[in-house]
């Protein structure tokens, strides 16, 4: 109806149309983008532990004297921890889930040494680890304590496994993994005894191994360095963290407590990289749609004014308050949806970069489409306002100059 | 006459102070948000040690599997650390002017006067560690020749454990309880925070130096654990950290100091030769790939500079060409709003340079404006990062080079945005808007 004209009058102003088209069209390739990143972020930070984070505390002890006694150390601690009031289970490993630094192994289900090993991310424990993690035990059963065997190579494997639903999907391809056997290269093997449900391996979003392919031997507590886990009843975990490392550090034996953390410390920093991008993406994401709209508003502000014979000859000759404001909304709608083409193509380009650059998996249409709704409304909204001022022009204001 | 384009200038600005904030603060928040994310890309891309990265460089060579590389992504990479054995051989007999080979461990340090034990980083590391990394003393000296070869029992301590042990004051003399051994301090460092961490890059780009620095040979002489990252690829029987010194596992790291060209050639041919001999003892199954690195090469080899903050960096050059565009369509809708004025200024006998001139006097002052707007906002954004980043707040602070790249953005971004208004204005035929007045 009135796009020819409008078009003409764009189209004789071409740096005001291709300036705000410009700007439209960056602001939705870098939002689109932006909101890709921050949604697979947050992901990854919501992602569940698998474990029960909110009651665990780890605490590290290393043992530094010349007479430093493992065995009685690591006794006398669990059995001082199990005592503690507001405890419900204590085990000790060798990694704490999603800390950073941990353990993998080769595994495969052959004794050939020629076989391809599968990663696998260990944890050494002991018989109370499913309760102390709090993790589920989906088929067979929990180490004994008479299977906690001291095998101080760190490549022999002890006679008895547990493994996770992703491990025996990795090594079992989906046939039942239970009672079967893993073996390392140098054809050392472990029958598995029980598999648990998954949880979130030492670090944070590897390949290989995958975050969840986890086998846990029964022999932690080797050495002189080695971490507790301690699962609390819920809401006893803050006051416990004190007075376990109290504990601990008057209880002698020729060692240091080097740490006494809760999992949300380790949840904290090893999130704190996908966080920041967040933090910071939104807020150019806003910053950028904020000064966009105020563009646009500031730019159909001086139109209105620069225009305000022409609007006023129109009101005279007859077209109403709501033609004048359809006017401006339809100018900003055809702007805006050039500038949407075009920032799609944009956009594009940008996440092809990030493809090759970081890997990351191309934009889904869905982000660009999203972005594109929210953009040309927020631009029929920040135009509203000059519109409506245009519309309340004086028709007089048409015969005043002539 | 400039004073009075100045007056001018702040009546025009005055006019429309909503409009004129707006641009000031579109500028200002384009220029914050950039310098805030050039200065944590700055700071992570920095050659720590840029007057030496000619000379040092980091010794690699392929002791990897035959049947997969160290890097499967690229595969032509040798590995980034080296074996006990390689890094000891190499490290007595390669032909340098100053060699280093060097690896982590953890102690626990008895502060004694009833405080309780704590955990402390060591490096394990020959005695041209020193000097290579020109790393600078507050108090004494590092070891010599003798304390590497006997594996005497030495500490240098870094500034922040000397605080924490001896209250900062000079303790060369003193006595330290580590691992219930004594070990004497003959140095102290003054501050030292090379950043990145360029001489061992495997546990934290960021990460601080060690705490404490003992000599190479204490490692084997008292098996000391490893503590940074150790990797292997063959199957063998680890029993215990005595059989680690004899495995293939890679868990040191070597540099040497090559002044010329001739050196670098004479060293990589010894290199050469060393992994050539190896090889008749069923050693080194891969193809010969022995690669020096200068601090420049190895930095990048590490991919230094996180993705993140190329993507954050590009992010808000993005959002700076937005604020630039939105000022331009600003700008020029003022000028020409108020163009009547230009034109009568014209017909009055002004001439285009002057209209020229006094526009671009009024976008330099919103430059300017925004330029100091947006140096403060980089400062908080810094501020606010310092928060996310944690304890790598030494990639936050705000250093001179930035402060002066600020305001070069902000000059830039004025002139950008206000050069094409100003000449547009400039070019209007002032008949025509005489005529309707």
């Amino acid at each position: 109806m009135e796009i020819r004209p409008i078009l003409s009058a764009l189209l004789r102003n071409r740096t005001g149309a291709l300036l705000v088209g410009l700007q439209v069209a960056i602001t939705l390739a870098v939002i689109a983008n932006a909101f890709f990143i921050i949604e697979r972020r947050l992901e990854t930070i919501r992602r569940p532990t698998g474990i029960d984070t909110p009651n665990l505390i780890f605490a590290e002890s290393e043992g530094y004297t010349p007479d430093y006694q493992q065995a009685a150390t690591l006794n006398d601690d669990l059995a001082l921890l199990k005592g503690v009031p507001g405890v419900v289970a204590v085990t000790v490993t060798n990694s704490v889930p999603l800390s950073g630094g941990g353990s993998a192994n080769g595994y495969q289900t052959t004794a050939d040494p020629k076989a391809a090993p599968i990663g696998g991310n260990y944890f050494e424990v002991n018989a109370d680890f499913i309760d102390a993690f709090g993790l589920r035990l989906v088929a067979g059963r929990s180490f004994r304590p008479e299977e906690f065997v001291p095998v101080p190579a760190n490549n022999d494997l002890p006679p008895v496994v547990i493994i996770t639903e992703s491990m025996a999907k990795a090594l079992f391809a989906g046939e039942p993994a239970l009672g079967r056997r893993v073996y390392e290269q140098s054809g050392k093997s472990a029958e598995i005894i029980g598999i648990v449900a998954d949880l979130q391996g030492s670090w944070l979003g590897n390949t290989r191994p995958g975050p969840s392919d986890i086998v846990f031997h029964p022999n932690g507590g080797l050495g002189r360095s080695w971490v507790y886990v301690v699962r609390t009843r819920p809401g006893e975990r803050d006051r416990l963290v004190p007075e376990i490392e109290k504990l601990l550090n008057g209880s002698g034996h020729g060692r240091a407590i080097i740490w006494v953390r809760t999992h949300e410390y380790w949840l904290t920093r090893t999130f704190r990289a996908d966080r920041r991008m967040v933090v910071f993406l939104s807020t150019l994401v806003i910053l950028m749609t904020a000064v966009t709209a105020l563009g646009i508003v500031g730019l159909a502000t001086f139109h209105v004014n620069s225009r305000r014979k022409q609007i006023g000859t129109r009101r005279a000759l007859g077209a109403r308050r709501s033609d004048i404001v359809r006017y401006f909304l339809i100018e900003n709608a055809m702007l805006g949806g050039a500038g949407v083409v075009v920032g799609t193509l944009l956009a594009y380009a940008g996440s092809s970069w990030l493809t090759r650059a970081f890997q990351m998996p191309p934009l889904p249409p869905g982000y660009v489409l999203a972005s594109a709704g929210a953009l040309l409304l927020l631009g029929q909204l920040a135009v509203l306002w000059p519109a409506r001022r245009a519309g309340a022009i004086d028709p007089a204001v048409a015969t005043r100059t002539i | 006459m400039s004073g009075y384009y100045l007056r001018l200038a702040w009546l025009s600005l005055k006019r429309t102070p909503a409009i004129t904030l707006l641009m000031i603060g579109a500028i200002a928040l384009g220029i914050g948000a950039t310098t805030t994310t050039l200065t944590v890309y700055h700071r992570m891309s920095t050659n720590p040690i840029a007057h030496r990265n000619d000379v040092l460089r980091a010794v690699t060579i392929d002791n990897w599997s035959a049947d997969r590389p160290f890097d499967e992504e690229h595969p032509d990479r040798p590995p980034t650390e080296l074996t006990y054995r390689d890094a000891v051989a190499i490290a007595a007999g390669a032909p340098a002017a100053r060699i280093v080979a060097m690896r982590k461990t953890s102690l626990t340090a008895e502060p004694g006067a009833g405080r309780p034990p704590f955990l402390v980083e060591a490096r394990l590391a020959t005695r041209d560690f020193f000097p290579m990394f020109d790393v600078p003393f507050a108090y004494g000296t590092g070891w010599d020749a003798r304390a590497d070869r006997d594996g005497e029992p030495v500490v240098v301590l870094s500034k922040e454990t000397n605080g924490k042990l001896f209250g900062g004051e000079n303790s060369v003399g003193r006595v330290l309880r580590l691992d219930g051994r004594e070990y004497r301090v003959i140095g102290v460092l003054a501050d030292w925070q090379p950043t990145p961490k360029f001489y061992d890059l495997n546990n934290g780009d960021y990460d601080t130096p060690e705490d404490l620095f003992l000599p190479f040979a204490l490692g084997a002489a008292l098996e000391m654990q490893p503590a940074g990252n150790v990797n292997c690829w063959k199957t063998e029987t680890l029993a215990g950290i005595r059989d680690l010194f004899g495995s293939e596992c890679i868990w040191h790291q070597l540099w040497a100091e090559l002044r010329t060209p001739a050196e670098v050639e004479r060293f990589q041919a010894w290199l050469d030769g060393y992994v050539a001999e190896q090889r008749k003892l069923g050693r080194f199954a891969r193809k010969s790939n022995n690669r020096l690195y200068t601090v420049d090469e190895w930095l990048t080899r590490h991919e230094v500079v996180g993705r993140d903050s190329r993507v954050l960096l590009l992010v808000s050059f993005a959002f700076l060409a937005v604020c630039v565009l939105n000022v331009v369509g600003l700008l020029l809708s003022r000028f020409l709003g108020a163009a009547g004025a230009s034109a009568i200024r014209r017909a009055l006998g002004a001439s285009r340079g002057e209209i020229f001139r006094q526009h671009l006097v009024e976008v330099g002052a919103v430059g300017a404006l925004a330029g100091l707007g947006g140096l403060a906002l980089g400062a908080l954004g810094l501020r606010a990062l310092q928060q996310l980043y944690g304890s790598y707040d030494r990639l936050t602070q705000l250093d001179l080079s930035m402060i002066l790249a600020a305001i070069a953005l902000a000059v830039l971004a004025g002139v950008l945005a206000g050069l094409y208004p100003a000449w547009r204005i400039c070019r209007v035929q002032p008949a025509g808007y005489l005529k309707t007045q």
